[in-house]
């Protein structure tokens, strides 16, 4: 039952991170990776306020959200200046800048984590009401996205992430919607770091390398890039199926690879031959249209 | 009649590849002016130079009374440039009416927090746009492809709706890149009138088109380009007499 539980806050965690990076790269055309550095921020510093200043914990995981929403500048500020892959560059050197300086801090744990962090709740049922809490939270999460997405923003949006240029030269402001786009994401990616690290108590920095990029953009992509309940389903499934493969037995030796293999196995699938994801009508693939191979996709893009 | 666009010793190459050359120009309210020039003259890089889709070397653009080569695209567009695209550049997965809307000066998405405290007042702008912008698919005879998906159309109607989109903003100068390109039939004369309309309502229009008879009968100055220079300014009949500049804007091939 606690293992269940436990699988639970995991989709829950992964619902809000895939929820919150197709805002960012689904809906923005945004492709930037280093979604799990704001991850990992919120993480840490929820963890860290709560064990040196003993700041109660509902309260450091806002103000962990907070942080990695106030750090989402470091991302949205190049985006200003370069898009496509140049930002996927820019967003990697980002996240694995901040990364080695968590890996190599002794007040962060360095490489062995940071541990004995509070935790939210306790009692007989924590896991229980924790599976609540996160499931309020994500179900929030995906209605905050689905709000900023439909109707007069969410148009603005899908113009500037289908041409850029055409849409400054209308008169409209496509900074602003980057800063607030990436402001808005990386806080909901801090947040579901805070719960994390408030759940389980203990956080490591590999955790939130270019693996647990990768992983969110598959789900991402699966489910259905720029679309509601794509995340979600991508979240699902893939936190899932690994799960679902340990029950196979296999050695460690074969299982961690075997995760990447599928992770990869399936993104260059749903790239290829259906880059609207599980959930995308005919139309969708949202900011991955660029990285799509499919013929359809390929066609539209060299029309215009 | 005031200048709303002023152009001043403008230069600016890509390596080798001059597109300006010390280009002077001005573009007056109420007049259409005909850009000429064979491809690769420069034509559309100036207009991406003056509504700063990129940056110039040296020079300066004027605009009403704002210098504007420094300020981002958006901010030129704000105080009073539109222009269309050579390619037509449709917003792709967006209706051929969410298209226009998103060109309204007073757009109802700007900001989510406006959008949050303000939603009365983004009702009535949302509400005077979308009236905008059927009136103006009226006028260039594409009122019933509203709700269709705008890539979906032939390229002439979306070079219409690229031209209605740019009629959005109420601009104070319309930059136009090759608005005829796939236009035929009806909808020729459709577009001719618009434009002529649209300069008397005050703004200034320039127009880059390939077709010579279109220019004759709309432009009130001709501007030939080449090579990223401005080489002569008159009435089309003027430049065509000129066998030099026939010679280059036909390579010499087809003597008319
Ligand atoms: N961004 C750019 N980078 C490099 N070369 C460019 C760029 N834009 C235009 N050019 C070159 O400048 C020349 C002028 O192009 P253009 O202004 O499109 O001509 P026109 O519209 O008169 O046909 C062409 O040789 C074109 O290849
Ligand atoms: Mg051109």
């Amino acid at each position: 039952m606690e293992y269940i539980l436990t699988v639970m806050v995991l989709i829950g965690i992964n619902v809000i991170l895939a929820t919150s990076f197709n805002l960012i790269l689904g809906y923005g055309g945004l492709m930037s990776v280093a979604h799990p550095i704001f991850y990992a921020i919120g993480a840490y510093c929820s963890g860290l306020l709560a064990i040196h200043l003993q700041i109660p914990v509902p309260l450091s995981i806002l103000i962990g959200a907070g942080i990695a929403m106030v750090l989402s500048f470091g991302v949205s500020l190049p985006s200003l200046r370069v898009s496509g892959d140049y930002l996927v560059i820019a967003s990697i050197g980002f996240q694995l800048g901040i990364l080695h300086v968590i890996n190599n801090l002794d007040f962060t744990g360095a490489a062995g984590g940071l541990t004995n962090i509070p935790v939210l709740n306790e009692g007989p049922s924590r896991s229980l009401v924790f599976v609540l809490l996160i499931a309020v939270v994500a179900a929030c999460a995906v209605f905050l996205v689905g709000w900023i997405v439909e109707g007069d923003y969410g148009r603005a949006i899908t113009a500037m992430r289908n041409d850029e240029e055409a849409f400054s030269a209308l008169g409209r402001n496509a900074m602003n919607i980057k800063i607030v786009l990436f402001a808005i994401g990386s806080g909901m990616a801090g947040l579901a770091g805070a719960l994390y690290a408030h759940y389980f108590a203990y956080v490591t920095p590999e955790q939130f390398g270019i693996f647990t990029s990768a992983a969110l953009l598959t789900m991402v992509v699966v489910g259905g890039a720029a679309t509601t309940w794509g995340p979600l389903v991508g979240a699902v499934l893939l936190t899932t199926l690994p799960q679902a493969i340990t029950f196979l037995g296999l050695p460690v030796s074969i299982m961690a690879p075997l995760q990447g293999v599928i992770y990869t196995t399936l993104v260059i699938f749903f790239l290829f031959a259906r880059p609207q994801g599980l959930t995308g009508g005919s139309r969708g693939g949202g900011g991955l249209e660029a990285w799509s191979a499919s013929a359809a996709f390929r066609a539209r893009r060299d029309a215009e | 009649m005031s200048t709303i666009v002023r152009v001043e010793n403008l230069h600016k190459s890509f390596g080798g590849i001059v597109v300006a050359d010390d280009v002077n120009l001005s573009f007056e309210t109420g007049e259409i002016v005909g850009l000429i020039g064979p491809n690769g003259a420069g034509k559309t890089s100036l207009f991406n130079l003056i509504s700063g889709v990129i940056p110039p070397d040296a020079g300066s653009i004027t605009l009403g009374d704002h210098r504007v080569d420094q300020l981002p695209m958006h901010h030129r567009a704000r105080i009073g440039l539109a222009r269309t695209w050579q390619n037509t550049r449709m917003f792709h997965s967006m209706s051929v009416i969410d298209n226009l809307l998103i060109a309204t000066r007073r757009y109802p998405g700007e900001s989510l927090a406006r959008i949050l405290f303000r939603r009365r007042a983004l009702d009535a702008f949302r509400q005077e746009a979308t009236e905008k912008a059927v009136a103006l698919l009226e006028r260039v005879g594409l009122a019933d492809k509203m709700h269709e998906m705008a890539i979906e159309l032939s390229y002439g109607q979306q070079k219409r709706i690229g031209l209605a989109r740019a009629l959005m903003s109420d601009a104070a100068c319309l930059l136009l890149d090759e608005p005829m390109a796939g236009v035929e039939g009806q909808a020729y004369e459709t577009i001719i009138r618009v434009i002529r309309e649209e300069a008397q309502a005050g703004r200034a229009v320039c127009v880059v088109e390939h077709n010579i008879s279109f220019i004759r009968d709309i432009s009130d100055r001709t501007v030939f380009m080449f090579n990223g220079c401005v080489l002569a300014s008159g009435s089309v009949d003027e430049l065509t007499r000129d066998s030099q500049l026939t010679d280059l804007y036909f390579g010499g091939e087809h003597p008319q």
